[in-house]
């Protein structure tokens, strides 16, 4: 009865009504407590995560320098047109407005610029699907006209801007191009590489230096955040709101490579060579520095680097000339008859030979049936000592030297001077030659080793292939008195925000085990090669210094076709030699004839020229 | 003569008042921030129009003796059915997103469900305060049941439902106050808790059956499970969550709430329905507190307004209005933190809308005139 009476009771029915309002005022609090306080930063999380995109950009690459201080390899602005879409973004759903403004802007530009734009609707409707914030690039690398045309109307044209963007550039043109290399625009990063899920174009070194390095000139890519609304377009006001949570990363600068190049000795070689095919590699022998690393004909990394259209890169590529090859580690040839110092010493450390042993050449040796000419076949050299015989580059001399101490010996010289394997040179591509031996030749032509065999191998030719690398770095062994190094082509990298550089050592692979006298005697006979009328190498020689050397020609392809591989090594000053040096030229006349004043030139600028000037000054 | 003019005004609430214009400043300040990327006239500036015609029509109906509303009660009741009728005629009401819920009247777009919840509420208090007329006698309950019916059964028809379900509960408040016994209460509560077991029952189970639209079957799906339909149906739920919890204990500051100015929280919705969402984004847990102590002040102000009442048809008024503004505050806002399927039930002072403005603002004034008219 009073509890019924309770109830009946207005005010205590109104009471109760305002404690059941205010309770489900206190549930809401409660809720709301949970959601911004307890929960806040996990909303906070989610929310960044569909109003946030984040986009990877690249670090400017590192630049490559000569060991003088000169560019090799650089970045400079380049100007592309892009296209803002969320500024040409047209009323109504779906994209087909958009689309269509889009077109009719490309059409609008493209008749100012008089160049046709490349974009395909396939292209436009990729970006709008997979890269909306990031503006549309619709023309790259245009010119200061194009530029100047494009001012005149950017005030009026919406959603229409010029940016630069980095370009490799190669400001010293072909100078060195196999050893630079080239980039182009790299892959995608795979998705799981990094969370951002958008990323701006970057490059790839493809070949060389670019290439080898890469990951030091590459630096770090950054990363920075873009703000997008709803349809995905970005949003460019400041929203710290949402920033605060995703701070953005900046990206690192790559290193920049400093090479052993020498920029002039580079381009005294380069000119040298011209445009026929051909190579050469000078180096240092006191330590196995590349001076230079030339391969001819050659390209412009530039015209690479800014995107060759696909019909010029098909030709260069198909060029049967082969101007993308670095002849000068990656083409294997025959060394002819630059080998003998090989065979002189394979012959005089086997103890079977003295420098004063003789033969008589009548200008061709016969091999049971078999003739073989010396290349001076009608008179022949007469009686010959080894002196004689490498200033004459005697062949019939040399078929009884290898006779006499047999092809193991000449293989084992051959192995210690490097040939048959890679020089282990810091750049991609290089070849590793061959040095036949029995097990080689049972393996491959199924023939057991001849005679025949030894007499081709003693004079450089038969199967036994070099590459001009390889020449170089024996013709630095035989001026610095033996040591043979791995070529030295990075002095050090760079790091351009500490300042720090690592540098890389030369370094000595190994001391030949050659007595020295034996050597001098090979030094002597290639200082005559170049010093006396009767050499073969006479037209390298200089005025006031003393240069040594050996000539070579080897025949290839079909037998009596004619077809000459020639050759010169040599290196220079004869007492303290600062230059070891190897020339090829594919299609010569004769290593003597063709190379030697191609060599002589190039050391005349080297040496004899600014020790003329100094002389007058 | 002065003295009688003042009189209204120095017995009323001040306090009411005082939260009342804090709500509406707030109201139109976090419009202008919900709007700010709109084309249109800014909703803002009519939004301080309508929060002007509301305060003349609240001090409007202080004035005016609540008693002779006993006379205009059936009058008000028959007007309002009948645009609830007019409404439903195709040519003549006007269709948004699907439903009928405008009328047009001297170039003015109204909603007449708005003029039914007063008129019914005025109504049902005339009929349940009549002398003798208890609530504990079928005849008088089957009477009250009768007058609430037809405009609920109307609104359900636009289809309004939310609306529809505002003047039931409403009107149980209202039967509840009058008198009802407990038991009988205690059934009309089951029979509710039974109703909304059968509704999700046959959405499982049988939803062809169902008499509800597929928004709305989807709507409640979604507040079941926010993450099936992110992209869609449950757009706004999952968007309104993000934008309240992101704001944390003390928001993003005014005009920095991002969930609007970047367009994941609708911009057809965000002044209206959603505001609270982003006002709760951009002053965080305490400005929402804040927020939810006014309206406290506000409800308590009109349950204190029937306690006060000088006779039954005062307090019957007082309280029904009173109920009815807490189911929209709870509603609506429980809605936005994902504590009730969404519904179109906006925010009392807050949301953009002179239709709903106006009736609120009516039955506060309806209230105060209660309340300046007790005996004390």
């Amino acid at each position: 009865m009073a509890w019924r009476e309770l109830w009946n009771d207005e005010l205590i029915r109104l009471r109760l009504l305002l404690i059941v309002m205010l309770a489900a005022l206190g549930l809401l609090a409660v809720n709301l407590w949970r959601m911004q306080v307890a929960r806040g930063a996990l909303y906070q999380h989610n929310l960044g995560e569909q109003s946030i995109r984040r986009v990877r950009t690249a670090g400017a690459r590192g630049r490559i320098l000569a060991r003088d201080g000169a560019l090799l390899a650089d970045n400079k602005p380049s100007y592309q047109v892009v296209l803002y879409l969320e500024e040409l973004r047209q009323p109504g759903r779906g994209w087909t407005r958009t689309l269509r403004k889009v077109e009719t802007v490309l059409q609008d530009i493209s008749r100012l610029l008089e160049r046709p734009s490349h974009l395909t609707a396939d292209d436009i409707q990729n970006h709008i699907r997979a890269r909306l914030p990031l503006p549309l690039v619709a023309w790259r690398n245009i010119d200061e006209t194009a530029r100047a045309r494009l001012a005149e109307r950017a005030s009026t044209w919406r959603g229409v801007d010029v940016v630069a963007v980095p370009l490799r550039t190669y400001p010293a043109g072909t100078l060195a191009a196999h050893v630079l290399g080239y980039v182009s625009r790299a892959n995608p990063p795979p998705d799981d590489e990094t969370a951002a899920r958008y990323y701006e174009p970057d490059v790839a070194g493809k070949e060389g230096i670019e290439r080898r390095y890469d990951d030091e000139l590459r630096g770090q890519a950054g990363e920075k955040v873009v703000i997008v609304d709803v349809s995905g377009f970005r949003y460019r006001q400041h929203l710290p709101a949402i920033l605060e949570r995703f701070r953005p990363r900046e990206a690192v600068p790559g290193r920049d490579v400093i090479l052993t190049l020498d920029t002039n000795v580079q381009a005294r070689v380069e000119q040298a060579l011209g445009t026929q095919p051909g190579a050469a590699v000078v180096v240092d022998p006191a330590n196995g520095d590349v001076l230079a690393m030339a391969s001819a004909p050659s390209f412009d990394p530039n015209e690479i680097a800014a995107g060759l259209p696909p019909e010029l890169w098909q030709a260069l590529v198909n060029d049967p000339r082969q101007p993308l090859l670095p002849r000068a580690l990656a083409g294997q040839y025959a060394p002819g008859s630059t080998f003998k110092p090989v065979t002189a010493l394979a012959a005089l450390e086997s103890g079977r030979s003295t420098p004063e042993v003789t033969y008589a050449c009548p200008g061709y040796f016969m091999l049971g049936r078999a003739r073989f000419n010396c290349w001076e076949n009608l008179a022949g050299h007469g009686v010959q000592n080894l002196h004689q015989a490498l200033q004459h580059s005697c062949n019939v001399y040399f078929f009884n030297l290898g006779l006499r101490c047999g092809p193991e010996a000449i293989h084992a010289m051959a192995i210690q001077f490097g040939f048959g394997h890679q020089t282990g040179i810091d750049l991609g591509r290089e070849m590793s030659g061959l040095v036949p031996d029995d097990a080689w030749k049972r393996r491959v032509q199924h023939d057991g080793w001849r005679d025949g065999d030894t007499c081709n191998m003693a004079i450089g030719q038969g199967a036994l292939l070099v590459t001009p690398l390889q020449m170089a770095m024996f013709a630095a062994a035989l001026a610095n008195g033996g040591s043979v190094f791995q070529p030295r082509l990075v002095a050090g990298v760079r790091d351009p925000v500490s300042g720090v550089t690592r540098t890389v050592p030369p370094r000595l692979l190994h001391t030949l085990a050659v007595d020295p006298a034996r050597l001098r005697v090979v030094r002597e006979g290639l200082r005559a090669v170049v010093n006396t009328s009767t050499g073969s190498g006479k037209k390298a020689a200089l005025d006031n210094i003393v240069v040594a050397g050996k000539t070579g020609t080897a025949e290839h392809g079909a037998k009596g076709a004619g077809q000459k591989w020639t050759w010169m090594i040599a290196f220079v000053p004869y007492e303290r030699p600062r230059y070891a040096l190897a020339m090829l030229v594919e299609e010569g006349v004769s290593g003597g004839s063709t190379v030697a004043p191609l060599v002589h030139d190039v050391l005349y600028d080297l040496l004899a020229k600014p020790a003329l000037l100094q002389g007058e000054g | 003569m002065t003295a009688r003019w003042i009189r209204p005004v120095r017995r009323m609430d001040w306090i009411l008042l005082l939260a009342v214009l804090a709500l509406l400043v707030t109201g139109v300040l976090f419009i202008f921030s919900a709007s700010t990327r709109s084309v249109d006239l800014p909703l803002y500036k009519k939004q301080i129009g309508w929060a002007l015609a509301g305060l003349a029509c609240f001090l409007g109906l202080l004035y005016a003796d609540y008693y002779r509303l006993r006379d205009a009660a059936w009058w008000l009741y028959g007007t309002s059915l009948l645009l609830l009728v007019l409404v439903l005629v195709p040519g003549i009401g006007r269709k948004v997103y699907g439903a009928y819920r405008w009328l047009s009247l001297l170039g003015l777009q109204f909603q007449p469900s708005e003029l039914a919840k007063l008129a019914t509420i005025i109504a049902l208090a005339r009929f349940m305060s009549r002398p003798g007329r208890e609530m504990n006698a079928a005849g008088n309950i089957g009477g009250a049941v009768m007058i609430v019916l037809p405009p609920v059964l109307l609104i359900a028809a636009e289809p309004d439902l939310s609306t529809a379900s505002v003047l039931l509960l409403t009107a149980i408040v209202m039967l509840y106050i009058a008198g009802l016994p407990m038991p009988l209460l205690g059934l009309a509560t089951l029979t509710g808790l039974l109703a909304v077991g059968l509704l999700l029952g046959l959405l499982f189970w049988a939803p062809a059956w169902l008499p509800l639209s597929d928004y709305q079957k989807e709507r409640i799906l979604v507040f079941l499970d926010p993450g099936r339909d992110p992209l869609n149906h449950g757009w706004n739920a999952v968007q309104s969550a993000l934008a309240v919890g992101s704001g944390g204990l003390t928001g993003k500051g005014f005009l920095k709430g991002t969930q609007d100015v970047l367009g994941y929280l609708p911009r057809t919705v965000a002044p209206t329905d959603f505001i609270f969402s982003v006002i709760a984004e951009e002053v965080g847990f305490v400005g929402s507190a804040v927020l939810l102590s006014l309206y406290a002040v506000v409800l308590s102000a009109g349950l204190r307004a029937a306690a006060a009442a000088r006779d039954k048809l005062g307090r019957l008024l007082a309280a029904g209005l009173t109920g009815m503004l807490f189911c929209h505050v709870f509603i609506n806002i429980a809605m936005t933190i994902g504590l009730m399927p969404i519904m179109g039930i906006p925010l009392p002072l807050m949301s953009y809308g002179g239709s709903f403005m106006i009736s609120t603002m009516a039955a506060l004034g309806l209230a105060q005139s209660v309340y300046v008219r007790r005996y004390t």
